[in-house]
């Protein structure tokens, strides 16, 4: 055997790869938003205060922390579905792009289209698959090429193979777990840039559970990703940047706080923060 | 708070400190072995490695259990990846003093003077040291402690030069050459101990840092202040 030909290849391989996967170069972060003293008031209730961060392009960010910490209010900022609840007041900017997404003459609706969202129950509307996924590019007036776009999402959301024969079937007729990847479908029917899932796999089953994982891992490379989810397993399996948040009880009053927004693989091995190590390490309380 | 999972962390700990305590009565044997030419004490010794493997098999299964059930994350996995790697250095260090005890049955009947005595006592003492010293440094969470291994082993690196120094100077009767070749190897366990040692304070200082770096590099070796 000719041993001229053996090369060992110093520039790619294991250790390169998990060092890529271990913390993403912030030279290569594109900020997609930017998130500064962000603080949130149902009436007389500080749901968070004080939380600033960046989210990046082609990142998976997983918020974590115990019920009641902000993370859903948080994340529901990024898309000012909190104009939907009459009590709530933002404070402090929302960056998206560079844009402040609750400056005035900024269209919510506009917004949404480009920042799409996932809820926890799987929510499609009682009409056909097809229907589902066709229903915001009605809307937005995307009619050309229809079909094929809904056939794009459908099978971007990994859903395509399962229910290509039966589109005009009612959506309800779908297992749990693929209502929630028609949901996925119908966000990203639209092509918006963000997707943001508000605990998007906590009624499914573990199969079905990865199923969704794998395919958040997959949308990475299309969309910006942000979930909220209290599996911290969850987390730490598929984001790249991991924030915790916790409540902070000063003078009776409870209010969410960011504490402490790392690359995962720091959060769970090595947090900088005593009360993140206590969440992570299930010391909590 | 996940109270059996702390038990079992708990207990995983216990273990490799009884396992550790065990290795030191196997190194005091073998040297003792050794030094009085006792062949019934060295096959104590041998027969006592089973104890020490016990322990190292019951910190395996008791880990295998605890990354599939528990998912230990942070300083939690941190501990249990510095576990896992302490117990095999432990029983590695068990193993050599298997192979001094089983040396010390070979040794041929010659006189080389005391002075091999008193070097494989040297370093049997100094390697005891280097153990307790990391045991005690894992136990307090004592970085300071673990990296003070470094400069006790050079102490154990010096001796074993001098004992092979000594072996040089054994001459050229057969019986003299044999007893030399023998110790030698014993001289070599006795050091790779001390290696093994200072390897246990490098786990402490990643569980302690969370930084994996070597103390000393053979390949890189850093130059060392007058």
């Amino acid at each position: 055997m000719m041993t001229d030909d053996v090369t060992i290849p110093i520039n790619v391989g294991p250790v390169e790869i998990a060092r890529e996967r271990k913390a993403p170069a912030p030279a290569q972060r594109e900020t997609v938003f930017d998130i500064r003293d962000l603080e949130v008031n149902y009436g007389p209730t500080t749901a968070i205060s004080g939380v600033n961060l960046e989210i990046y392009r082609h990142y998976i960010t997983a918020m974590i922390g115990p019920s009641g910490c902000g993370k859903s209010t948080f994340i529901r900022c990024l898309n000012r579905m909190n104009d939907l609840v009459p009590s709530a007041k933002v404070e402090g900017s929302v960056l998206y792009r560079g844009q402040d997404i609750y400056a005035d003459g900024v269209d919510p609706v506009e917004v949404r289209r480009r920042i799409g969202m996932v809820f926890q129950r799987a929510n499609p509307f009682p009409k056909s698959i097809y229907d589902n996924v066709a229903w915001g590019p009605r809307v937005l007036g995307m009619r050309n090429g229809l079909d094929d776009r809904v056939e794009r999402a459908l099978t971007s959301a990994a859903l395509w193979n399962e229910v290509k024969d039966r589109l005009k079937k009612s959506a309800l007729s779908l297992s749990g777990g693929q209502q929630q990847r028609l949901c996925i479908a119908r966000a990203i029917a639209i092509e918006p840039e963000v997707l943001l899932l508000d605990e998007p796999a906590s009624a499914l089953d573990p199969i079905a559970t990865s199923a969704i994982e794998d395919l958040m891992h997959d949308l990475k490379k299309d969309y910006t990703l942000v979930i909220v989810t209290h599996n911290m397993q969850q987390a730490a399996r598929v984001a790249d940047l991991t924030a915790f948040f916790t409540l902070e009880v000063a003078e009776g009053r409870r209010t969410g706080v960011l504490v402490e927004y790392d690359s995962t693989d720091k959060i769970f091995t090595n947090p900088s923060d005593k009360r993140t190590e206590d969440y992570v390490t299930g010391r909590f309380g | 708070m996940r109270t059996t999972f702390q038990d079992d962390l708990d207990l995983l700990e216990a273990t490799l400190q009884e396992e550790g305590s065990l290795v030191l009565r196997a190194l005091r044997g073998s040297i003792n072995a050794l030094d009085q030419r006792d062949h019934e004490l060295a096959d104590e010794v041998i027969a006592f490695d089973d104890d020490v493997d016990a322990r190292y098999i019951a910190i395996e299964e008791g880990i295998q259990s605890l990354l599939a059930r528990q998912t230990p994350v942070a300083s939690d996995l941190r501990l249990v990846l510095a576990i896992l790697h302490v117990n095999l250095h432990l029983e590695r260090i068990g193993d050599y003093c298997v192979t001094v005890a089983k040396l010390s049955k070979l040794v041929p009947e010659v006189n080389p003077g005391p002075r091999f005595v008193e070097g494989f006592e040297e370093m049997g003492s100094r390697c005891e040291e280097m153990i307790r010293v990391a045991l005690a440094s894992f136990q307090n969470r004592d970085l300071a402690g673990a990296e003070s291994l470094v400069d006790l082993d050079e102490l154990v690196d010096r001796a074993n030069r001098r004992i092979v120094e000594r072996i040089l100077d054994l001459g050229g009767d057969p019986a003299m050459r044999e007893y030399g070749l023998r110790m030698v190897v014993v001289s070599r366990a006795l050091e790779r101990i001390g290696d093994h040692a200072v390897d246990i304070g490098e786990q402490i200082a990643y569980l302690l840092t969370a930084e994996f770096r070597e103390f000393t590099d053979a390949s890189h070796p850093a130059p060392r202040e007058a």
